[in-house]
């Protein structure tokens, strides 16, 4: 066969190659630039501004001026005043990067009166080893090594197996992701916000804005340890998640990461819906979730990081009726829970930050057809989607949204 | 996937290993992404260093949202676009294809299969316009779809598709007609 004759296939095989001693030349540049980055990181930060002006080559005077004027300000903000302080967060961001294992606590706080704060332990490793302890010792472990996760029910004596290579892409390493997200801080932060005592320590707050979240970062200058992170999320007004008793490169031995289900254990078998994810997926959780309360009312928050601990502590708290042993039979019912709410989660999460969602729910009571509870905008739509009360749906232009 | 992910990890937290790991699994792929985007191996050597020092230099902001491969890919792909743009507008024709001859002896970067017909594909494909070049070698070496193409291109898919069965038959009638003659 000639290579025209499927040229396609002809085409790839056009592969180059070079020498041994080229790949090392240019793997030895590289190498060394990593190294040159790193050494002028442990220096103090300092914005390149000169370089950018001598670089700019507009001829106009008005235009020159402005960026030098522009850059001075700038220099005068990094540099100034705030330089020394920020330079303690900096160097606190890259701690946070080069962790190789780390604990903390989190505790999260929401606006509902009735439902106390929750606390849950975390330990990583790097490279992906993750361990969440809840009261009542609900513990679950994520191996991204692996691609394996597992979950325990002390309650029922009952192990949950996680598959992480089957969340859709962009989630493979689930909870792992917060985690990251969390180690990358920017090394420079958008604000500072003075002093303040914790546990008889004066410490400087730095404000960093990442996506859908606010972070107030606070440092104790003397020791430049992080001594607490408080999270505020954008589309969950009024919860806050705390991150206390921070500690990096702490030894943690890697049977703390086990995934093998303690001896005694039974399977909690869930099955997996995988077809398309939709909104009827969001309304079949509020109407799911809103039977079992004892008011009928929706559920105070759908922020995804929060809503395990969040259900756990309405079980507490008594919302869903006194808590009672679980038997055979509720088996299909608690498959159908978490399949339901796996898959509004996963809609959730899909959801791009442009499609500005929201929840309303709390404290609305289902079949309330007069109260939006959660409203969208579809991907290239001119309106919203909104989801009433009484999970009827409607399309709705920006201006008419409930405020 | 899963292992790009760990690298990355690592590769953020200033590890060199982890670094030549990414460079190894990838750099081949990304010297024949470039290779066949470019009249000149030497440029493709270039690049390739250029995007892996880039890469190198944004460790901490780096996120990867992608494949890790793709990302290199999209990044070879901008490069030698500016490459190639800054090359033909720095040195007439005749300049060019003497320093490219010179090249052809003097650089490692080779075919792997060295064969007739395929040397002789490899220069129908320099003949080709570059979008069409950059179509079909995106599509084919860099495992990219039309639409992500589009928009690396800034145009539509059909645009694209259209750009890549056009060089497809540039490709096919210029290999028979050499076959022929």
């Amino acid at each position: 066969m000639r290579l025209a004759d499927n040229i396609e296939e002809s085409i790839r095989k056009l592969r180059y190659k070079t020498d041994a001693e080229t790949h090392k030349k240019v793997l030895g540049n590289v190498l060394q630039r990593l190294d040159k980055r790193e050494e002028q990181k442990s220096g103090v930060i300092k914005p390149d501004i000169w370089r950018t002006i001598m670089n700019t080559r507009t001829r106009k005077f008005a235009t020159a001026a402005v960026i030098l004027i522009a850059a001075t300000i700038t220099l005068y903000i990094i540099a100034g005043p705030f330089g020394a302080t920020t330079s303690v967060y900096a160097e606190v961001a890259e701690r946070l990067q080069k962790a190789l294992t780390m604990t903390y606590k989190i505790t999260t706080t929401t606006p509902v009166e009735w439902m106390p704060d929750m606390e849950i332990e975390v330990a990583f490793k790097e490279p992906g080893l993750m361990r969440m302890t809840a009261p009542g010792g609900y513990v679950s472990v994520m191996d991204a090594l692996q691609g394996k996760g597992l979950s325990i029910i002390p309650a029922t004596s009952q192990f949950i197996e996680i598959d992480l290579t089957n969340l859709p892409a962009g989630q493979e390493q689930g909870p792992l992701n917060a985690i990251q997200r969390f180690k990358s801080l920017p090394e420079t932060a958008d604000e500072e916000l003075g002093e303040r005592e914790i546990d008889g320590r004066t410490v400087q707050g730095f404000r960093v804005t990442e996506e859908g979240m606010i972070l107030s970062v606070w440092i104790d200058p003397k020791t430049r340890e992080l001594v607490e992170m408080e999270m505020e999320f954008v589309n969950a007004p009024g919860m806050s998640s705390k991150m206390t008793d921070i500690r990096f490169n702490v030894e943690l031995p890697d049977d703390l990461f086990s995934i093998t289900p303690p001896a005694g254990y039974t399977r909690h078998e869930v099955q997996f819906d995988a077809s398309e994810l939709s909104e009827d997926d969001l309304i079949e959780f509020l109407r799911l979730w809103s039977s079992m309360t004892i008011d009928k009312t929706f559920l105070p928050t759908l922020n995804p990081a929060e809503l395990p601990n969040v259900v756990m502590a309405m079980v507490k708290a008594g919302k869903f009726g006194p808590d009672r042993e679980t038997t055979e039979k509720d088996q299909p019912l608690i498959n159908n829970i978490t399949m339901t709410t796996t898959r509004a989660v996963m809609f959730i999460m899909k959801l791009p930050s442009e499609s500005k969602w929201n929840y309303a729910g709390e404290n609305v009571k289902y079949g309330d057809a007069e109260t939006a509870i959660f409203w969208y905008k579809p991907a290239g739509s001119q309106t919203y989607r909104v989801i009433y009360g009484d999970l009827s749906v409607t399309d709705v232009a920006e201006q008419e949204l409930p405020e | 996937m899963f292992e790009d992910r760990l690298l990355v990890w690592r590769f953020k937290a200033a590890s060199r290993d982890a670094l030549r790991a990414i460079y190894e699994k990838y750099a081949d792929d990304l010297l024949t992404l470039a290779a066949n985007l470019l009249d000149d191996k030497i440029g493709a050597e270039d690049v390739v260093q250029d995007v892996f020092i880039t890469f190198a230099e944004s460790a901490d902001k780096f996120r990867l949202t992608g494949s890790l491969k793709g990302f290199l890919a999209k990044c070879v792909a901008n490069r030698s676009r500016d490459y190639n743009r800054r090359i033909r507008r720095r040195q007439t024709a005749a300049v060019n294809s003497t320093e490219r001859r010179t090249h052809e002896v003097t650089n490692p970067v080779q075919l792997v299969i060295s064969s007739e017909e395929l040397t002789k594909l490899r220069h129908a494909m320099t003949e080709l316009p570059y979008e069409q070049r950059e179509a079909v070698v995106l599509h084919l070496h860099g495992e990219m779809r039309f639409r992500q193409i589009a928009k690396s291109q800034k145009v539509s898919t059909k645009t694209v598709q259209s750009r890549y069965r056009y060089g497809l038959d540039k490709l096919r009638s210029g290999m028979n007609g050499e076959v022929r003659r």
